[in-house]
């Protein structure tokens, strides 16, 4: 309950930011590839460093993350499956993911697991959408919804905490 | 709501600023945390890791006291490594107070392990565990390899000694159905059930009753007429039917003999069946004779029976470690896929893509082991070991390893073992000798008797060479003082046949146990031989040889009694069905030419004297 109320709350505090729609849709894509892919990876950790250095919002990324971690475990099977295909059922590109795996660092990043490898290539692939379909529900949200939800009282109540503060901290 | 350069996120400018310059403080904050928490963790996150990854390699529990890893120089200090035994939890297969490692920097920053040397203090090996060992994950690569290893070993079946006396025969057969000449004797019963319904209908389809009345109201009618009082058309009318009669006798007659050789054909085929049956009665005779709890006699069979277990049960244990070095040791140069350490999501398929000009994930380029042994074998060994790798085709030499140790007087007195698995191509090449000379064997029963073996002072001569699926082992222990420890108890209520085996074993005073393994490493064969087998089969022979002769009478007499009693009746009725059928037959004949001559005398007084005015039909 508390997970989904402060999913709640991160989701309007996001939608009510001073962050531009276009802010606001690259963090969720950013954020999206930490709730797609397995967390614990090199790539996540330039993923979340991308998140605090770019001019993105990261409320938004942390709203991207929590909606798609659940997608992520959803969609394993599936992204095994990608990942498989690339590593294994593609000879033309084993001389590719052989260079890679001799390379320094890069092997840390578990681009030879199927799973992380499906996963962060479906990412890269869904970027384009998840990154328009964001802009386009944070720009209908704000035409029509946003004005009334700013005058409730759970908008005031929010505002006045000490959480919103802090994630203030964060906005473009 | 926003202010619209404040909403553009920019300067007022309405460009928006790419980078947040004031993110780079959390993001150093982040850093910052972890190298701390590295610096702070680093040795616990290593054990920890280790000890996950060496469980799950070896399939069995691994436990690291502490890790000490220094930065500076690549090297790793392990202490209190502990590593359980697959096959016995309560035990330790191996445990070493300190290894040191020392590693190159270069490959692991490609996430390579490569040890340029290895130093082992103080290995022990069998010692009790504080606690029982967690068993390995049954989903993991090592508990496959155990199950597959145990079905490996249960393709060979070890035949126990059969010491049951031969004058107690409890059932040669109990149920007579087991038979096959009971069996068919049943099946054959049914086909002459059958034959005979077809010998019935056969002779009732034969219409012979017909037949003959009809030719009998022709002679009937025509008996004592004469030509001239029938007039020319009269007698040319009396002459067609007595034609007519003769033709439906003949006809009867083909009936009668198409009939004769259906019977035959019938007849012939039960009686092939009858000799079949006798046929059957040899197999009977040894499915009987299988049913005899007889003495083993052969040599071969006693020693597999005597030993042939306990040489399976370290085979097995040799083979677990040889199926996991297959796994973690691939022949040839090709991407290896391995599954990945289990977390929440889906773990997936790991795949390595090794390159001949880069590091193997794992090379020791050298170790030296030292190494003690307790219990019967106690004492300090030095073993050596070269080029131990992941991926043997990119060292491009063979992994070798030695074993030593020298004490005379000692309970080990000497121990030599030399292997070699050279895995560069495809094809596999893998040898291994361990000589060990001096030393005690565990002590262990004897399947099927009450007597406990000790070997004493014993040599063992391991040899094993593989080349591509085939291997060949043979394993020679040869124990010069061996003691038979007899259990009172048992030994009272043992047979004469037991008492007899038990005494001329007891007699031994050494024991060379031969073990081979030869063929396929899928399916191989195995050989036990001791030097037991032909005492023992020389005495049982001596001893039981008339026994068996007259069990195996007995046997035969008791298959005869039971097939006898079945095949009589069937005999006696597919006699009786030839000897019925052949009667109604001549019986048939008989009446049938009988008619025939009379109708033909009658035709030849009727036509005879118009001396061929008359023309005659079909004449």
């Amino acid at each position: 309950m508390l997970a989904i109320l402060k999913l709640l709350q991160s989701l309007v505090s996001t939608l009510h930011s001073e962050g531009t729609p276009g802010q606001i849709a690259a963090g969720i894509t950013l954020g999206a590839a930490l709730g797609l892919t397995p967390l614990v990876n090199v790539h996540n950790a330039v993923i979340f460093a991308l998140v605090l250095v770019l001019n993105v919002s990261f409320g938004a990324a942390m709203l991207g993350w929590a909606l798609c971690v659940p997608l992520g475990f959803l969609l394993d099977p599936l992204f095994h499956r990608v990942g498989h295909a690339l590593l294994l059922d593609t000879p033309a590109l084993t001389p590719f993911w052989t260079r890679l795996y001799n390379l320094p660092v890069l092997p840390y990043a578990n681009f030879n697991n199927t799973v992380v490898l499906g996963s962060f290539v479906s990412w890269l692939v869904l970027t384009p959408l998840i990154y328009f379909l964001s802009r386009l529900a944070v720009l209908q949200y704000r035409a029509r919804f946003a004005e009334r939800i700013e005058r409730s009282a759970f908008m005031r109540a929010m505002k006045a905490s000490k959480a919103y503060n802090v994630y203030r901290w964060f906005q473009p | 709501m926003t202010t619209p350069a404040a909403a553009e996120g920019g300067d007022g400018s309405g460009r928006v600023r790419l980078i947040r310059w004031s993110g780079l403080i959390p993001l150093a904050l982040v850093v910052g945390a972890l190298v701390i928490g590295w610096l702070l963790f680093a040795n616990a996150i290593i054990r920890s890791t280790a000890q996950e990854a060496l469980s799950d390699l070896l399939g069995t529990e691994v436990d690291i006291g502490r890790v000490d890893l220094r930065l500076r120089t690549a090297a790793i200090g392990v202490f209190g490594l502990e590593v359980a035994d697959p096959h016995d939890s309560t035990r330790n297969l191996a445990q070493a107070d300190e290894i040191a490692l020392d590693l190159e920097a270069l490959p692991l920053l490609q996430k390579k392990v490569v040890i340029d040397r290895v130093t082992l203090r103080a290995l022990r090996f069998g010692v009790a565990r504080r606690r029982p060992a967690r068993l390995a994950a049954p989903s993991g690569y090592a508990a496959q390899t155990m199950a597959a290893v145990r079905t490996w070993a249960a393709q060979f079946t070890v035949s126990p000694l059969k010491l049951t006396p031969i004058d107690t025969i409890k059932a040669v057969v109990l149920d007579p159905s087991q038979l096959v000449t009971v069996q068919r004797a049943t099946a054959l019963a049914a086909r002459a059930d059958s034959m005979r319904g077809t010998v019935e209908r056969g002779y009732a389809s034969l219409r012979l009753a017909e037949a003959l009345d009809s030719a009998q109201a022709v002679t009937t009618r025509l008996a004592g007429v004469k030509p001239a009082t029938l007039g020319v058309a009269g007698t040319k009318k009396a002459v067609e039917d007595l034609r007519h009669a003769v033709a439906q006798v003949n006809d009867a007659r083909a009936r009668v003999d198409a009939y004769r050789t259906t019977l035959t054909n019938g007849v012939a085929l039960l009686t092939s069946d009858l000799r079949q049956l006798d046929e059957a009665r040899q197999k009977d005779y040894a499915f009987a004779r299988g049913l005899l709890k007889l003495p083993s006699l052969q040599g071969p069979d006693i020693g597999g029976a005597l030993f042939g277990q306990v040489s399976i049960d370290r085979i097995q244990r040799l083979m677990y470690w040889y199926s996991l070095g297959e796994k973690y040791i691939p022949a040839g140069l090709r991407p290896d896929t391995t599954s990945a350490p289990a977390r929440r999501r889906l773990a997936g398929t790991t795949v390595r893509f090794p390159t001949t000009k880069g590091y193997p994930d794992f090379l020791l380029r050298s170790g030296e082991l030292s190494f003690a042994v307790g219990g019967s074998l106690a004492g300090a060994y030095s073993a050596t070991v070269t080029n131990l790798t992941s991926t043997p085709a990119l060292v491009g030499v063979p992994t070798r390893f030695t074993a030593r140790r020298s004490a005379p007087g000692a309970q080990l007195a000497a121990l030599q073992v030399a292997g070699m698995m050279d895995r560069i191509h495809a094809r596999p090449h893998d040898s291994l000798a361990v000589l060990a000379g001096g030393f005690s064997l565990p002590g262990f029963a004897l399947p099927g008797l009450p007597l406990r073996l000790q070997p004493g002072g014993s040599t063992s001569d391991l040899r094993f060479a593989r080349d591509g699926d085939s291997v060949d082992l043979r394993w020679t222990i040869h124990a010069g003082q061996v003691a038979w420890l007899a259990d009172s108890t048992r030994a009272a209520s043992l047979n004469r046949i037991e008492q007899v085996v038990m005494r001329a074993i007891a007699g031994i005073p050494d024991v060379e146990i031969v073990t081979t393994m030869t063929g396929t490493l899928k399916a191989p064969r195995l050989r036990v031989n001791s030097n037991l087998d032909d005492v023992v089969s020389a005495r049982l022979r001596d001893v039981a040889g008339a026994e068996i002769s007259r069990a195996e009478a007995r046997a035969k007499a008791a298959v005869d009694r039971i097939v006898d009693e079945k095949t009589a009746p069937l005999r006696a009725r597919v006699a009786e069905i030839q000897a019925d059928g052949q009667k109604r037959v001549d019986d048939a004949r008989a009446k049938l030419d009988a008619k025939r001559t009379q109708l033909e005398a009658q035709l030849k007084s009727l036509a005879g004297p118009l001396g061929g005015v008359i023309r005659l039909p079909d004449e």
